[in-house]
């Protein structure tokens, strides 16, 4: 029929497959902060409001200084500083840190539309020009591969980033001693803490890095691909790193094929001009797959054995 | 620090703040309105859009503000005075929000209170059939019933806009520039992103496709939505795809989401058309906009309230009284597209052809 | 913790039903001030009046002090229509919290409600006020307890964390009611984004009689949308309680809660508890769509689409230590602030949004003093029952990390 004609002709073109990959690294940066959050053993569901957080001072910061470097690390120093009332309240109040995320969350929302309206009355930031904004890289030669290099090498520099990102946080948490000491002070704290390890400080520096990772996912969506701060921009992206997180088992690559499926789903919605099947039928597809999967693989979701119990020296 | 601790900050701040509220409540902090003249207070509630979409809320803003001397729209944008009222804006940013926020207006007996967006017509039609001695005017719609049937409250100005006759003027530019292969791209292939399916977005779409349909027969014509009015990357992504499919000539009907397509049609050097409001700014890639002019029809509904000749009922705007036009923006126009622009307005204005009004 | 000690060695009087109370209160009151107190120096940094802020703010949550020209009988209805569906929906958050699951789902289990009943509302619509009307609820219920169920089954058979099915389900949910209401089988004859309307009498009364000519306060009756859903969110907090405090059920929830070793070892089936809490979960928040459909909007808009009542319920279940008075307390005062922003809006010319961080703020300064005072334990989004793998898993960790750190002792000697 018509419609499955679309959607087969729509799969071969590069397009929706380059929209995958781009909204997939958007949503890969916040899930491997989580990761790396969760592994030191500190619940992190605050993904949204950090980078909605980073995206705002991205905009304000390139607006003002017209740079593009300095704005991608204030809105990483941003989301960083979001993150550290969560690792303070969680760590050093011992708080529930669901309680605290939930409130980062709220936090965000409200303290970037407050801020906007302070510094640009009722709701205008206006537009990032293109040339301070984060710009698409086109690697020479590779780029006119067919079909391939329209996908892989024609990006956003963030995708990129995202992808270096990825390697080296994979690498970090099962390849080196520091990635080792992480998820020990995730798994039994109370060995590491005998071992030497400080808790605190692992846990701090994870929780820290799980901001500037989703402020950077901010900056991306706000002066990558928008170019403007909107209020809400986020739109729940921070929830889907999280799901992507729990769903890759805790782990970057598991987290990297989530992101992708989540990013088809978007892409495909986006190609609705195309297709003669109900956009909004569509759209469900990705979350409806990763429902199919869950209940087809019988798999207990193991998270970190002392995920979100705070740390108390002696305590066990 | 202590439970009791906490406890009692937290009771000597509620002590503190009941005294303050005692001490302060009973005198009149601010005054509304009530100097010796009887100024005309006017309240505009803008739909989810937003103030600074830099079009459709924005221009009835701009109505406002241009009659407005006093009032919270004076410190979002400059004040002309031109008719001396005072002029608060309220932004809703939900559905839900557009009862309260009309209702708000309507019980603080405000002269006027209008109501931007079809999305509004139910909400108007409740609250004007509560007060029927305040005067409404909707912006796009009437007063309806859950149903969609007008009213017809007497006290309610519907203001509607053909669309597909600025549409139109905006799609023969497109049509004749594919044809003469003065696009970009060279694909005689254009597209067009809708917010959401409503038919003043509709209307907008249809007389654009009519239009360069008529310039060009064998054009290729895209046509998605965002669901979506406020938000540019939802936008970006619908014009991404038309972009990768060929299209170099992008309409955006979505408000201020639609400054996302301007902007990705502006990141791949292709050309874009404005809606609403002049639109040259946005984005290099503007090469026209499509005008629908609310501010006219603001500040004509506000004057009609001043001077006593307020109507309820509806009154249209179309290119036969100058309510909609385009605006040529980034690009020269060739001359070609001026002399097709010269004959269809004629044509559309002597009624000799009529533009579509609703898409497939 | 010192204080504890002190207060146990000091001699007295049991503490009275008051003093229990006020000490049942006394932490999340205390948090609220302290809130308020760090909103003031906000307002006042920004070049805001704190006092005028919160004036206008109590104005719009209260209808006390209002001094912009706001009747404040109709800012008390309002808040009364902000905070009914809360009330469901914090419930429908706080039950799996007492098991010791996180619903995030209530927003998705909230849309399959008001679908539901919008459905029966529509094409059932010839039938009685009397039996439409709670069919219409019941519809509702059932809609969202499916949603709910669905999420409980996924996470008894096949141990599928409930944080992901919940956010999947909500999306799906989502795009379902566009696909409904845009172009689809619900929609109003002639295209525009929302469902018909349900027939009059699946209509929840208004408190107030619904007539333009009655004259309430100066201002005509309708004008007041507070409707008898309040009834029905109340009711339904009292069946809250008694489930969870009365009923063995409720028992087994708050077992399974505390800990789902232990549970087990008493007889409760685990499984079967968390899938029956996401079911009366789910029916609860799909009610609170139910009742906003036939209370409120008494048709489907896309509004739902980006309706955050079903999140603002995971902070009001929050702050509502998760009980049901705790509920209904911690609703109205979200509620109050959700009018009370717009009016600090337009009389104060504060930004609104100084309405969210007040929120936020409320719940850090409870989080901050939880683990102290409460006997709550919520769910980490990562905790699950200590498998033997993972414990395993942990182990071999524990020694690699001694491995390695020995490593690094005989590197430096």
């Amino acid at each position: 029929m018509n419609a499955l004609k679309d959607v087969l002709q729509l799969l071969v073109t590069p397009g929706v497959w380059h929209a995958t990959l781009q909204a997939g690294a958007l949503l890969l940066l916040p899930a491997l902060g989580g990761v790396i959050s969760e592994r030191s053993g500190v619940v992190n569901i605050a993904m949204e409001g950090m980078m909605l957080t980073g995206a705002f001072f991205a905009v304000v910061i390139d607006l003002a200084a017209h740079n593009v470097l300095l704005a991608v690390l204030g809105a990483m120093v941003a989301g960083g500083l979001m993150a550290l009332i969560h690792a303070v309240v969680s760590i050093r109040y011992r708080a529930d840190q669901i309680v605290s995320g939930v409130a980062i969350n709220i936090f965000a929302a409200g303290v970037t539309v407050f801020l906007l309206n302070r510094f640009y009355g009722l709701s205008d930031v206006g537009q990032v020009p293109a040339r301070d904004a984060l710009p698409n890289v086109t690697v020479p030669l590779l780029s006119d591969v067919p079909f391939l290099g329209k996908i892989f090498f024609s990006q956003n520099i963030m995708v990129y980033v995202a992808v270096v990102l990825l390697i080296a946080i994979q690498v970090l948490l099962f390849r080196t001693r520091l990635g080792l000491r992480i998820r020990a002070v995730g798994e039994h704290p109370q060995a590491a803490d005998t071992a030497g390890i400080n808790v605190y400080l692992l846990r701090y520096g994870a929780v820290a890095s799980s901001g500037l990772l989703s402020g950077l996912a901010g900056a991306f969506l706000a002066i990558g691909v928008s170019n403007t701060f909107v209020p809400g921009m986020t739109d729940g992206r921070g929830y889907i790193a999280l799901a992507a997180m729990i769903f890759g088992k805790w782990t970057p690559v598991g987290a990297l094929v989530a992101c992708l499926i989540f990013g088809f789903g978007q892409a495909v919605y986006d190609a609705n001009s195309s297709i003669r099947i109900s956009q909004y039928l569509l759209s469900m597809t990705p979350y409806l797959l990763t429902l199919i999967v869950l209940a087809a693989v019988v798999r207990r979701s193991s998270p970190p054995a002392a995920d979100g119990i705070p740390y108390v020296p002696g305590a066990e | 620090m202590t439970h009791s601790r906490v406890r009692l900050l937290g009771a000597g701040v509620a002590m503190m703040l009941a005294l303050f509220m005692a001490a302060c409540g009973g005198g009149n902090i601010g005054t509304t309105g009530g100097s010796t003249a009887k100024t005309l207070k006017v309240g505009l509630v803008t739909d989810t859009g937003g103030l600074n979409d830099k079009s459709f809320n924005h221009l009835a803003a701009l109505g406002l503000s241009k009659a407005a001397s006093t009032g919270n729209i004076c410190s979002s944008l400059t004040c002309q005075g031109q008719l001396g009222v005072q002029g608060d804006v309220v932004e809703s940013h939900a559905n839900s929000d557009y009862v309260p926020n009309l209702t708000n207006y309507a019980q603080k007996g405000y002269d006027l209170v209008i109501g931007v967006g079809f999305l509004m017509a139910e909400s108007i039609g409740t609250v004007s059939g509560q007060f029927p001695n305040i005067h409404f005017a909707i912006i796009d719609g009437t007063g309806t019933d859950a149903n969609g049937n007008d009213l017809k409250h007497s006290n309610v100005a519907g203001l509607l806009f053909k669309e597909q006759d600025a549409g139109a003027l905006v799609g023969t530019i497109a049509g004749v520039l594919e044809k003469s292969g003065a696009d970009p791209k060279k694909s005689n292939t254009i597209g067009s992103v809708g917010g959401i399916k409503i038919p003043p977005v509709d209307h907008y779409i249809a007389g654009y496709q009519w239009a360069a349909k008529l310039a060009d027969p064998g054009i290729k014509l895209l046509n998605g939505y965002s669901n979506n009015f406020s938000d540019p990357t939802k936008c970006a992504g619908v014009a991404d795809d038309q972009i990768a499919h060929g299209a170099d000539i992008l309409f955006q009907v979505a408000g201020g989401c639609g400054n996302g397509v301007l902007t990705e049609a502006g990141k791949s050097n292709l050309y874009s058309i404005g809606v609403d409001a002049d639109q040259k700014d946005v984005d290099k890639s503007v090469i026209a906009s499509a005008l629908k002019r609310v501010d006219v029809a603001t500040f004509d509904a506000i004057k009609s309230v001043k001077d006593g000749s307020f109507k309820g009922g509806i009154t249209t705007f179309g290119l036969d009284n100058d309510g909609v036009g385009y605006q040529a923006d980034n690009l020269a126009l060739p001359a070609d597209v001026m002399a097709a622009l010269t004959d269809i307005t004629a044509k559309i204005k002597s009624g000799a052809l009529t533009p579509d009004s609703t898409v497939p | 913790m010192a204080a504890a000690a002190k207060r146990s060695a000091r001699r007295g009087p049991p503490p009275t039903v008051f003093r229990r109370a006020g000490r049942a209160l006394g932490i999340p009151l205390g948090s609220v001030g302290l809130a308020f107190l760090a909103g003031a120096v906000i307002v006042t940094v920004t070049g805001g009046n704190p006092i005028l802020a919160y004036q206008a703010l109590i104005c719009g949550g209260f209808g006390l002090v209002c001094f912009g020209g706001e009747q404040p009988a109709l800012q008390i209805s309002n808040t009364i229509v902000f905070l009914t569906p809360l009330i469901m929906a914090g419930i429908a958050v706080a039950l799996p919290f007492r098991a010791g699951m996180f619903n995030i789902g209530a927003e998705g289990q909230l849309i399959m409600g008001a679908i539901a009943a919008t459905t029966v509302g529509i094409h059932l619509g010839g039938w009685p006020a009397f039996a439409l009307l709670p069919l219409v609820l019941i519809a509702g219920s059932l809609a969202g307890a499916a949603w709910g169920g669905i999420v409980g089954l996924l996470k008894a058979v096949t141990g599928a964390h409930e944080v992901v099915t919940t956010i999947m389900l909500n999306f799906v949910a989502q795009w379902f009611l566009r696909f409904l209401i845009i172009g689809g089988p619900l929609q109003l004859p002639h295209g525009n984004s929302r469902s018909s309307p349900i027939s009059h009498s699946a209509v929840l009364p208004t408190l107030l009689p619904h007539d333009n000519s009655v004259i309430v306060f100066g201002l005509p009756a309708s004008v007041y949308r507070a409707h008898t859903g309040l009834i029905v969110a109340l009711a339904a907090a009292a069946f809250f309680a008694f489930l969870l405090w009365r009923t063995s059920l409720g028992y087994e929830i708050r077992a399974v809660g505390q800990s789902q070793r232990a549970a087990r070892y008493g007889g409760i089936s685990v499984r079967r508890t968390l899938v029956v809490t996401m079911l009366i979960a789910g029916a609860f928040a799909g009610l609170a769509g139910a009742v906003q459909i036939a209370g409120v909007d008494h048709n489907l808009t896309d509004q739902y689409f980006t309706d955050t009542t079903g999140f603002d319920a995971i902070a009001v279940a929050l702050l509502g230590l998760n009980s049901a008075v705790g509920i209904i307390l911690a609703a109205t005062l979200f509620g109050a602030l959700h009018g009370g922003g717009s009016v600090m809006q337009s009389d104060a010319g504060v930004s609104g949004n100084l309405v969210y961080m007040l929120q936020a703020l409320i719940l850090f300064s409870i989080a901050a003093n939880f683990l102290r005072s409460v006997q709550l334990r919520l769910p980490g989004v990562g905790r699950t029952p200590l498998t033997p793998e993972a414990d395993a898993a942990a182990a071999a960790l524990a020694q690699e990390v001694d491995q390695s750190a020995a490593a690094d002792d005989k590197g430096i000697a």
